[in-house]
């Protein structure tokens, strides 16, 4: 264990003066950024790279990452707060997030989710720390059969999201996909769906979809129900205090999704996405009462933004390790290393320990000080909700084109965001659940490349999604999560006739 | 991958910088009048048909850079973002700027092979080639614990047993990663309709190489360096003329001392709309001349790892035709030319 | 006929299913490939075709709740629609006019279009608004955002 002596350095760089006070201004612009709308971390990093020039590396590199988590720490609240969320990794959040403010705890949800946040992120610090080196190898195991099975396995959560009718659900789900194959075809380079119009070649941006059947479809809501009296609880904030019982309820969820989100974050790819969804549906089937989910409930809003925040630190093993950054966020950080002459990879551990280590040491002291900065913050943001409603629906709207504006600069999103709003409210109207949708379009676009790449491998026979193991075993466990709920439904209704 | 992002990176904050500036210089279209003698009436727009990084937007904006501060252009130079198509929507926006001498716009390989696979309809012949500046070239890379130690070993099993190697690639099949393949591959006596090969955009196509999934990478030479050093891929070949310079990177063989007789440049330089006035060609081949013999450009070329490749526009024209031509050739006998 | 709603629904999605997979077998083939780029198009949209048959006779009826979702009067969809077509025009006009003004306008005319009587604040929220975006925007985090007819 030649490590140890690397993990004294890196805990010595990451509690000295500098590396504390660097800690707190990446921590402190991350939430910041991560808050506006439409900003998550990619823009919050590439902005502050430029702030790095001429930094010692270490310091640079430990403000940065503190920088990322703290974005995606901040990314929840507009999701809970607005029903916006602003990268993928929160949509989730929404589900149980926004109709707890709109009982009128927006304190206590916001609380809740800074709780979860803090605890996946230290979890997972914790294992990054112990297993950093030999999970480097589990990083790169994943091949497309791999893929495959786990975009199926993420699938099942279909079922999950229904509100009543899964025929309903499924049908959103197809329609998502159908929307994600929309550009050029990666394995081809065939168009598809773009009526030779240059701004669909490469297909529409998540934010986007999530924007439109989320945040305008809520706008229409809302405008509908301006005058309402009776939903006058959506002004209140409610107090930020948690009640033992509810620590309680948070405690099963935390737990579990900090080991599990922080296991698929590692793995390069959608990883925080798909462990808060994985997250969501699987706390769900465990509950005692599901019906909760979707309503407010406390485990719903726990588990994803535990999930999210582990798959975050998750990530930095691969783009430490092994210089693989699995998404566009951490491939922005990987150059944010670069800038500063530090190049991440299977040499990084050995050449640069203070670094390497320091960066991880430094993740204990940003989670602590994400928690301090943001739990007295919380009756201060949630006040954004005593904003007048007719003013409030204007500034929404501004949040979510500036949103999207911001992405390509291209008034053509925008049309499409106005689009895909109208399509988000006829589907409330008629009873057609959205998350299935995102779902789809984050999933689908994942799921076909990954099952055309192994056929291609493969030169076309099926056998390569049982001949790998890990595959298998994520579609046995796809399947079994398919056939238990069926089985006990049929159970219930069994135990119902004899009764 | 270093270069590369190093680029992305740059480029990011070069954007943010030029950001403030680039707002002001609103169109002043020149007038378009044959004199002998051609300036510039007002500031100059490079567009870059890809958002902020990557080799189109970072090559635009240290141009821009050093055209400026050296002085050799007094006129402000913004660069302008224009994604979208893999250039499609950036070359449409310029082609709307019809003998406009202060609209320029940077490309590469892409601007013939994309209207060739049918997803642009302009294409390098729908606009006024001005000068070439630089080369990059591509590797192809296996794991350290392959079989083959050389290009000509990979290429003789491939000729027994197409079906048992897979390439893999980030760009779709028509595009660069796939065609630079197919051109040595076919060089060398391969049937290139055999060859087996996987686009990975998400960025796991390093990945997919080292887990075994795949058994060749196809990529810049940029993106192989670090891997190399770490023990973890070696390179079989690199597509330039002679060995590159530079620690690890002299080590790569070329295609052409292995006896394989081609190359694969990807080259970069800047065009301008239709119909440019000639003394404002002639304007702008001075100028980008004069940055390519600048010690500030050299010091770029270095740090970036480019190689110098000066073409003036007739040889920059006759040089894309040929390209066209056998990039064509090749597309045709794959058959997925799209005209 | 239809006189259920899902049936209407299932109609239209019907509809749709058709378009897409009308528009999936045009998809020229491509030679390499063991999965041609039009399978899996064909199969979602099937797979929409069969999924709205089922939909069509399918026998869950909505909840009351669900169904109140849908009575609204002609008057709100036609505030609905209006606030649209503030958002269409903002659109049409946010590159030409420039963030700052066309953001102070919609804030100031939606907000006051749907009921809003504090003209002072509402004035001052909307420019406050749109100023203080466009230049942590432009200048705190330099990303450009339209800056149109004025002159910073």
């Amino acid at each position: 264990m030649g490590s140890i002596d690397g993990i004294v350095t890196g805990f010595q760089t990451a509690f000295s003066m500098e590396g504390i006070l660097f800690v707190m201004i990446g921590v402190l612009v991350g939430t910041f950024i991560g808050m506006l709308p439409g900003l998550g971390p990619i823009s919050a990093i590439a902005v502050m790279i430029p702030v790095t020039f001429g930094m010692d590396p270490t310091s640079a590199l430990i403000m940065m990452a503190g920088v990322y988590y703290g974005a995606v720490f901040g990314g929840s609240t507009s999701s809970i707060l607005l029903n916006a969320p602003g990268i993928s990794g929160t949509v989730a959040t929404a589900f149980d997030g926004y109709p707890m403010a709109q009982q009128g705890k927006a304190g206590k949800a916001l609380a809740i989710a800074a709780i979860a946040s803090f605890t996946g992120g230290t979890v997972s610090v914790i294992m990054l720390m112990l297993l950093a080196p030999a999970l480097s190898s589990i990083a790169v195991s994943f091949g497309p059969p791999a893929y495959f099975a786990l975009m199926v396995l993420g699938l099942t959560a279909i079922s999950s999201l229904s509100e009543g009718s899964t025929i309903k659900a499924l049908i959103s789900a197809v329609v998502g996909f159908m929307v994600v194959t929309i550009g050029i075809d990666a394995q081809t380079g065939t168009q598809r769906f773009t009526f030779g119009n240059p701004n669909l070649l490469e297909g529409l941006d998540f934010l986007v979809i999530a924007l439109g059947l989320f945040a305008l479809a809520e706008v229409c809501t809302l405008v509908l129900n301006r005058k309402d009296t009776s939903v006058k609880n959506a002004h209140k904030i409610g107090s930020i205090k948690l009640s033992k019982k509810d620590l309680h309820e948070m405690k099963g969820p935390i737990t579990r999704q900090s080991l599990l989100g922080f296991i698929l974050g590692v793995l390069p790819g959608a990883g925080a996405t798909i462990a808060s969804f994985i997250a969501y549906i699987s706390e769900k089937r465990l509950s005692k009462n599901p019906e909760e989910f979707g309503k407010g409930s406390i485990k719903g809003l726990a588990a994803p933004e535990t999930a999210n925040n582990a798959a975050t630190s998750g990530a930095f093993v691969p783009l430490l390790s092994l210089g693989i950054p699995g998404s566009g966020t951490t491939a922005v950080l990987l150059g944010a290393f670069l800038v500063l002459g530090v190049q991440p990879g299977p040499l990084l551990m050995t050449d640069r320990p203070e670094i390497f280590w320091g960066i991880i040491a430094s993740m204990y002291i940003g989670n602590i000080f994400l928690l301090i900065l943001n739990l007295p913050l919380i009756p201060y943001i949630a006040k954004i909700l005593k904003i007048p409603r007719p003013l409030l629906i204007s500034l929404v709207i501004m949040f979510s084109m500036i949103g999207v504006y911001a992405i390509s600069f291209n008034t053509f999103d925008l049309y499409m965001l106005l689009l895909f709003g109208v399509i988000g409210f006829l589907m409330r109207l008629f009873s057609f659940p959205a998350p299935p949708f995102i779902l789809a379009f984050i999933l689908g676009g994942m799921l076909e490349q990954s099952f055309r790449q192994s056929l291609t491998i493969s030169n076309g026979s099926l056998s390569i999604f049982i001949t790998n193991p890990i595959s298998l075993m994520l579609l046995l466990l796809a399947l079994l999560s398919f056939i238990i709920p069926l089985l006990r439904q049929l159970w219930l209704r069994k135990a119902r006739k004899t009764n | 991958m270093r270069r590369h992002l190093f680029l992305t990176v740059l480029a990011i904050f070069l954007l943010f910088l030029g950001a403030c500036s680039s707002g002001s210089d609103k169109e002043t279209a020149g007038k378009k009048e044959s004199t002998g003698d051609w300036k510039p009436e007002g500031p100059i727009e490079i567009v870059a048909p890809a958002g902020a990084g990557g080799g189109w937007d970072t090559t635009a904006r240290m141009t821009a850079q050093v055209l400026n501060e050296e002085g050799m252009i007094k006129e402000n130079i913004g660069v302008v973002n224009k994604s979208g198509g893999g250039g499609a929507v950036g070359w449409a926006y310029v082609a709307g700027f019809e003998g406009n001498p202060h609209k320029l716009f940077v490309s590469s390989p892409p601007i013939v092979l994309i209207p060739l696979n049918g997803q642009s309809e302009y294409g390098h012949e729908d606009f006024t080639p001005l000068s070439n500046l630089i080369a990059d070239y591509a590797a192809f890379a296996v794991r350290e614990d392959a079989k083959w130690d050389n290009l000509n070993e990979l290429f003789e099993d491939m000729k027994k047993d197409p079906e048992s190697i897979t390439v893999v690639g980030a760009s779709a099949p028509g595009s660069m990663d796939h065609i630079q393949f197919v051109q040595i591959a076919k060089a060398a006596g391969v049937d290139i309709k055999k060859i087996k090969y996987v686009s990975d955009q998400e960025g796991g196509a390093l990945t997919q190489l080292l887990n075994g999934s795949v058994d060749v990478y196809s990529t810049g030479v940029a993106e192989t360096v670090e891997q190399v050093k770490a023990g973890k891929i070696k390179v079989l070949g690199v597509t330039s003329e002679e060995r590159l310079e530079g620690e690890v990177l002299e080590d790569f063989p070329t295609a052409i001392e292995q006896g394989i007789d081609e190359t694969f440049i990807n080259w970069r330089g800047f065009f301008g709309p239709a119909d440019m006035d000639p003394a404002a060609v002639d304007f702008y081949e001075k100028k980008f001349k004069e940055l390519s013999d600048s010690d500030a450009f050299a010091e770029i070329r270095d740090q970036f790892g480019w190689d110098e490749m000066y073409l003036n526009n007739e040889e920059y024209k006759q040089f894309l035709n040929e390209q066209k031509k056998d990039i064509k050739s090749l597309l045709d006998e794959l058959g997925i030319s799209a005209n | 006929m239809f006189k259920n709603i899902n049936q209407r629904v299932s109609v239209v999605l019907l509809i749709i299913a058709c378009v897409y997979l009308f528009l999936s077998y045009q998809i020229p083939p491509y030679a390499y490939t063991e999965v041609e780029a039009d399978v899996v198009p064909k199969t979602l949209g099937w797979l929409l075709v069969l999924l709205s048959v089922f939909l069509f006779f399918s026998k869950d009826t909505e909840t009351n709740e669900q169904k109140a979702r849908r009575s609204i009067s002609g008057s709100e969809i036609g505030v609905l629609i209006a606030v649209f077509g503030f958002i269409l025009v903002y659109i049409l006009f946010l590159e030409k006019v420039g963030f700052m003004i066309m953001t102070a306008l919609f804030i100031f005319f939606c907000s006051w279009f749907l009921g809003y009587k504090k003209y002072f604040t509402n004035m001052t929220v909307s420019i406050v608004f749109s100023i203080s975006m466009y230049f942590m925007f432009v200048k705190l985090l330099r990303i450009s955002l339209p800056q149109g007819i004025l002159p910073f």
